[in-house]
């Protein structure tokens, strides 16, 4: 990943209809205030290394991923990514709420690559590490949400993606999901995978992850092992609370 | 790396790329089927079941009410509806096919021509289906086909190489536009008027005004030779002819005159000969042609250059 730049073109007002986009033009307006959200990153990541992404909220972190699956194009500078990206797996992944559970296994099983009798030799393991049994052949909008979440994390793991782009997901799911999903990805990067995380979970991210990325505002503030990453990030979190927490004070005070 | 680049190396790059993916275009055909007809008990029979009870609803129209004199009315109907049908749905479909697949753009790669094209595969096979049910009426009401049933291949073709060059431009605008779908819907509500689904070709060849009285008229009069060349080199009417022609004309040339009432069988004859001298099939097949691989073409590229900006924007 060299020089990375993304720019979003954030609408003032949603433009949505024709005749408002029509209104916006003969009005000389463009309708958009440019946006950066992620400005010159740079890194590059070897197999079988495990990265944490840290920032706060809109510090571009899930931009940064959509990048990666290719979802996404950089406004600027180039990403090279080698080997099958898993579709990203985030709340609500890309499953299809009419589709059953099989259905989707297979759908996204094809986005990856594998055909129809590779997938079938894996069904019967996805289905039961999401623990999803008589489930399968009901439609994925009838899922709950942690449900959901089970099926495309197991979808993920057990597809053989080379990457795997993981935005905050780790923290849903029961206790006892939680805990082997996190054995799973342990076992997953041993394998020579790459895993990006996307968390808040900084206590888990870091037993997960050697080596962290921080970003604030599309910047790249560091880029480290993630124990010193994480401890900086939360220093730094901390000073703005206590700068935060200061003003407040002096307002009241006044 | 987005854009494949241009010219027939792009071209290339591109096919193979789809050809990768082509296992998500087997998922998303068979996804499309499944739910047209999700929650209904006849389930696939519908699309065998719409286009028969449209026919029929015509049928009581145009022949029982109105007393169509046309030979073969209701054979007339089915052959012009088919391939109508298929072009107006894909079209339709295709217009929503990336909005209603946003959850999956948002979160996986794949080369997005892949959605246009699982609906126009979809509706092809819809078509096939349909095909099995007028094949059988074809059989009950012992109309001889004969080996130009072939014509409706190539026909087939040219609607579907249109149908996706219309599909691609109106798919990737309808992302930005929620308007798209509605102004679509209903220009395809004109459009079926435009082509000779419903009434034989020659009424709207042999169309004239005889005595202009009013600008209208008049201006009607001074165009008119324009707007038949036009309705002659639609794809779709294109498209209809050859269907016409293949199943029931026997490979002929589709200009047919019927006589009117006050007509002579020679004087129908004499009208029919200038008519086919004077609008050259072949010429307007041709144009069709031209205009279907132009317009998948420019469709295309349309619908390329703003793929990249589906999940930014849907």
């Amino acid at each position: 990943m060299q020089d990375l730049w993304k720019q979003y073109r954030r609408p003032h007002q949603r433009v949505g209809t024709l005749k408002e986009a029509l209104i916006a033009l003969l009005r000389g307006e463009t309708g958009y205030e440019e946006f950066w959200a992620l400005r010159s990153v740079s890194f590059s990541v070897d197999p079988g290394e495990a990265v944490a992404v840290v920032g706060p909220n809109g510090s571009g972190k899930s931009t940064l991923l959509a990048l990666m699956a290719r979802v996404l194009t950089p406004s600027q500078g180039t990403i090279q990514v080698e080997g099958r990206v898993c579709p990203m797996l985030e709340l609500g992944t890309g499953f299809h709420p009419d589709l059953s559970g099989r259905e989707n296994v297979f759908l996204n099983a094809s986005l990856l690559g594998l055909n129809h009798r590779r997938t079938q030799e894996r069904y019967q393991q996805i289905v039961e590490f999401a623990e999803l049994g008589e489930f399968m052949d009901s439609p994925v909008k009838t899922y709950s949400s942690g449900m959901v979440v089970r099926l495309g994390f197991s979808v993920a793991v057990h597809l053989d993606p080379d990457i795997l782009l993981i935005d905050e997901v780790l923290a849903v799911g029961d206790e006892h999901f939680q805990h082997k999903s996190f054995d799973r990805l342990m076992q997953f990067k041993q394998q020579g995978k790459t895993v990006f995380v996307v968390s808040h979970d900084l206590s888990s991210v870091q037993r997960l992850c050697p080596r962290a990325i921080w970003l604030d505002h599309g910047r790249m503030v560091m880029d480290s092992g993630s124990e010193q990453v994480i401890r900086k990030y939360r220093a730094a979190v901390e000073e703005q609370e206590r700068a935060g927490e200061a003003r407040a004070h002096h307002a009241r005070s006044l | 790396m987005a854009d494949g680049g241009v010219g027939r190396a792009g071209a290339m790059k591109e096919l193979v790329e789809v050809w990768r993916y082509r296992e998500v275009l087997w998922n998303l055909v068979r996804r499309n089927l499944k739910v047209r007809y999700k929650n209904s008990i006849l389930g696939f029979f519908w699309s065998l079941l719409n286009p028969l009870m449209q026919i029929g609803v015509w049928w009581l129209v145009f022949k029982v009410i109105l007393g169509n004199e046309q030979r073969d009315y209701t054979a007339q109907l089915i052959t012009g509806f088919l391939p109508w049908l298929f072009f107006s749905q894909t079209v339709l479909d295709s217009t929503a096919c990336v909005t209603q697949e946003m959850a999956l753009v948002k979160k996986a790669y794949f080369p997005r021509t892949i959605l246009p094209l699982s609906a126009l595969i979809s509706n092809l096979i819809h078509l096939g289906f349909a095909f099995i049910v007028a094949a059988a009426l074809f059989v009950i009401w012992r109309l001889d086909v004969n080996i130009h049933f072939l014509l409706v291949i190539p026909a087939t073709l040219l609607a579907a190489v249109f149908a996706y060059g219309l599909s691609a431009m109106l798919a990737a605008w309808s992302v930005f536009y929620a308007d798209v779908k509605f102004i679509v819907g209903n220009l395809l509500g004109l459009w079926f008027f435009l082509t000779p689904v419903l009434y034989p070709l020659h009424l709207v060849l042999r169309k004239e005004v005889a005595t202009p009285d009013n600008w209208l008229e008049v201006a009607i009069h001074w165009a008119l030779p324009a707007i038949k060349s036009i309705y002659l080199l639609d794809p779709v009417a294109i498209a209809i002819l050859g269907y016409r022609s293949g199943l029931l004309g026997g490979g002929q040339n589709p200009i047919l005159v019927t006589p009117r009432p006050s007509e002579t069988e020679q004087m129908a004859a004499l009208v029919q000969a200038q008519l086919r001298a004077q609008y050259p099939i072949a010429t307007y097949v041709l144009g069709a042609v031209l205009i279907a691989v132009v317009a998948a073409m420019v469709g295309h590229l349309i619908f390329r250059r703003m793929s990249h900006l589906f999940a930014e924007r849907g």
